[in-house]
């Protein structure tokens, strides 16, 4: 579950070039575009671009390093892999396109190759140095010595120069390239949203024969979620639970926990203020004026947006065991977002909130697992659905509606009847190694590649950048929008779904309380 | 549960005057003297100062009101400055019991000014009406001249006299919130070790083999991840693991349950409040100090306690008596950012930034309060009771108060990691010091019959209610107790039969299999 910012620069008009025959295309004018926490926030302005650095005012991307003293230094780097790109120079091109990303590859490609010729001349200079020093060793006239001990000293200065040269290329090179979005999916549909593909389609809408009241009606009258005494005391879009709500979150949460533990999940609890750098290693954008992200005064952290941002720390920097993969986490953590810029009917309620509840899902494995992991995440979140009895369905989001650190990712958007529409419940996303790349994660194969008769190197296999995946398992205030919605009753009751009720103590039933 | 910051300004003795006869004292050499979360931070340092407002830097309350460095209130007590003139000695002991450095002179001084100013400014506005009724008839030229004349420069004294007087109501707020509130004449007088012991139960368990701490056993059952955490966001934070959560959700849960048994309403409470809510409940949210994280660009910060949105709930209304009490049970996630904790009560989960909590609180009638406050402190020992803690309960001493508390009771549990009691729950009657400054009021059903007299026969009299709070669980010390005192030999941990069925039937929490 991804909360990418998106940040409005030079925008590339889509180009909507190639559909995948295989898709199954048809516009869904019936789900609520806002898209699920900030996703597509503002559907059709221009797409995807992600945190470079504090460096938040700079828009254009410079296209030399002439003006390269306005980057900020970063404070982290990316391990991202230049020749690759250079070598696949085409395929990236489209893919910004596909993406709609304002990345500029030119300018990436400029970069690289200057910054090569650099470190050439920095190469070349060091040798030379080390020839003079090397001459001095000997015999040596005065003169001759004298005209040694200049030119050693020349090449000092010019390498000390050309070294800080190269830093600060290396810094603008990351500055620039870190908008380049991860590779894509060849299955995903090419375009915009409603390019998007279902994968899937479970139930049908229920049919009322009496009036419906929406979830934020249903919490009043049954005395479950009180909004205006959080107004005052925090601001809008803030809520307490009360009284059965209580319970039910409660109760979808150690549910959620308990079914995807039988999978092989790890059970975790997750700092909720991490530090900034975590967040812009996972693909999040922690400053700025349209950030989601709140920041503590005073200090460089911040509030988790998503539990995937300490899932993704937990083994930051770190050479895993190959023995040891996958990595499969269940995580509980409370979620802020600042929500700036959203607004309209898909706001309502606790549709769109501050702070909510959430149980997320993350794996860490080889890369030729992460296929095979995201099919396992997006079944685990259809099947815990299909339980609770919702109608839903799962989507192959289209390219220009993927969060830079995805490679693909599936979407499930469950009918509201308040609303009248389909409305985002959960997401799941294969990152390969875009996050790995930046958070450090890698593994040891446990044996030595065979990759033809080269010799040497005998010893340890080298290592490479785990893949990583995320996926919601359930995101308490929207799964209550729909089992409140989809439940209820003509007297105003609201029926619990039957894996809930053993853990809410039998409830069934959420009844009118007497006054 | 509190996170009283303590502001150090000019030391105020501590004047151990009278012990009650009827207390239980004996010292606690084997007690936690930290102090559950920051309450009794630094003891015997002065205690108990509390936030003004922005201002922090403002040491030395001002003698006369021609220092009016303070920034203006963004809200107002309603605090009762006729009931602590009538008092004033009364308050004055007060204050030295509690080792508060109040400053009483000064808000007497200010409250005299402060009614002489109104007066004035009511005689003066009594004069313009008389000029302006005299114009309204006929008058020669010249006397209305003089007239006008008279009325522009009373109107001209007036205004200023005004402004004079919402500075001198703002210098008065300022200073006389620092006031603490009067304390429960059954409360011993004195320092941390004059607190009185109310209850005992159970005693130490006896090991008969080498025991881990509660990290240990965290580590060596894969429970607890410190190291990671320090990375991702700063030492003091942790993941938990495993059983862990389970645990963590057991005790949430089985609290929850238990304490619903007994009419309290549950909660969940947003996590990110307006600052002003965080003063109004009595604490500092600003300073160098502090003990809360603020949001970056807002007025708000994240809560140390539940205590502060459940104060929140019912602000600035009017309930109707029918409706009291309110009784809840909130669970919520707390932000601390512990500045200034040290020393080896820091250790691992004993005090750390981020934690789960489940607290009651309870807005009912004042003449209720001091029931609820004992129905609060059982509700906590029967549960502790219950996961075989043992623990003994404290009547805390005057100067261990927070300001806003009238009476505190402390329940501290056997650590046998670190070989001594450590605070794990507090029970406090804040009596109307709360909802002075949230603004909560009830109205009585029925007319106050105070004698013979006539007229407003109509609605009685709003008054203040009384608000308490208490921990049902703090669940990183609870779980310090049960995997310090649970543990086995063989290193397992055995769960409460309590908590067994809130955790799918685990009874034991076995090392891990690598």
């Amino acid at each position: 579950m991804s909360l990418h910012k998106l940040r409005l620069a030079a925008a590339v008009p889509v180009t909507i070039s190639t559909f995948s025959s295989r898709l199954f295309l048809k516009p869904f004018p019936n789900t609520l575009t806002l898209g699920l926490f900030s996703r597509r926030l503002q559907p059709r302005k221009p797409l995807l671009v992600r945190a470079f650095s504090a460096s938040a005012a700079v828009q254009d991307i410079p296209a030399t390093q002439t003006s390269e003293s306005s980057v900020a230094r970063p404070q982290w780097k990316a391990s991202i892999d230049f020749k690759w790109i250079r070598d696949n120079k085409e395929a990236v091109e489209i893919n910004i396109k596909n993406r709609n990303s304002n990345a500029n590859l030119d300018a990436v490609l400029e970069l690289y190759e200057n910054m090569l010729n650099l470190q050439k001349e920095v190469e070349r200079l060091r040798e030379e140095r080390n020839n003079v020093a090397k001459k001095m060793k000997g015999k040596l006239e005065s003169s001759e010595r004298e005209r040694l001990v200049e030119e050693g000293k020349n090449l000092k200065e010019s390498l000390v120069t050309l070294e800080e040269d190269l830093v600060k290329l290396k810094d603008e090179l990351q500055h620039v390239a870190q908008s380049i979005p991860n590779m894509t999916h060849p299955d995903v549909p090419v375009g915009g949203e409603d390019s998007s593909a279902i994968r899937k389609e479970v139930g049908c809408p229920r049919e009322f024969n009496f009036p419906i009241k929406d979830h934020l009606q249903l919490g009043k009258d049954l005395d479950l979620i009180d909004f205006d005494s959080a107004a005052e005391v925090s601001g809008s879009k803030f809520f307490y639970l009360k009284n059965e709500a209580v319970l039910l979150e409660m109760a979808l949460l150690n549910w959620t926990l308990s079914q995807v533990m039988k999978k092989g999940y790890t059970p975790l609890t997750t700092p909720e203020i991490v530090r900034s750098s975590i967040v812009e290693k996972c693909g999040f954008q922690p400053r700025g004026d349209n950030t989601q992200v709140y920041s503590i005064d005073g200090t460089d952290q911040c509030l988790i947006g998503t539990a995937e941002i300490p899932l993704g720390g937990i083994h930051m920097d770190s050479i895993l065991l190959e023995s040891a993969l996958p990595l499969k986490y269940i995580a509980f953590s409370h979620c802020f977002r600042t929500e700036a810029g959203a607004a309209g009917a898909a706001t309502k309620g606790l549709y769109r909130v501050h702070q909510f509840s959430k149980a997320e899902m993350f794996v860490i494995c080889r890369p030729e697992d992460s296929e095979f992991f995201h099919h396992e995440l997006i079944q685990i979140e259809e099947d815990l659905f299909t339980s609770l009895g919702l109608h839903f369905k799962t989507l192959d989001m289209a390219t220009a509606d993927l969060g830079a650190p995805a490679y693909r990712k599936f979407d499930i958007e469950a009918w509201m009847p308040g609303f009248g529409r389909f409305g985002e419940i959960s997401s799941a996303s294969n990152c390969t190694d875009y996050q790995s790349r930046r958070l450090g994660i890698r593994y040891r194969p446990s044996e030595p590649l065979q990759t033809g008769p080269k010799k040497g190197k005998a010893n340890l296999p080298a290592t490479k950048f785990v893949h990583t995946l995320n996926a919601t398992a359930c995101a308490v205030p929207r799964m209550m929008v729909c089992l409140l919605e989809n439940y209820q009753q003509e007297d105003g009751s609201v029926v619990i779904p039957e894996p809930l009720r053993p853990f809410m103590g039998g409830i069934e039933l959420i009844k009118p309380k007497l006054k």
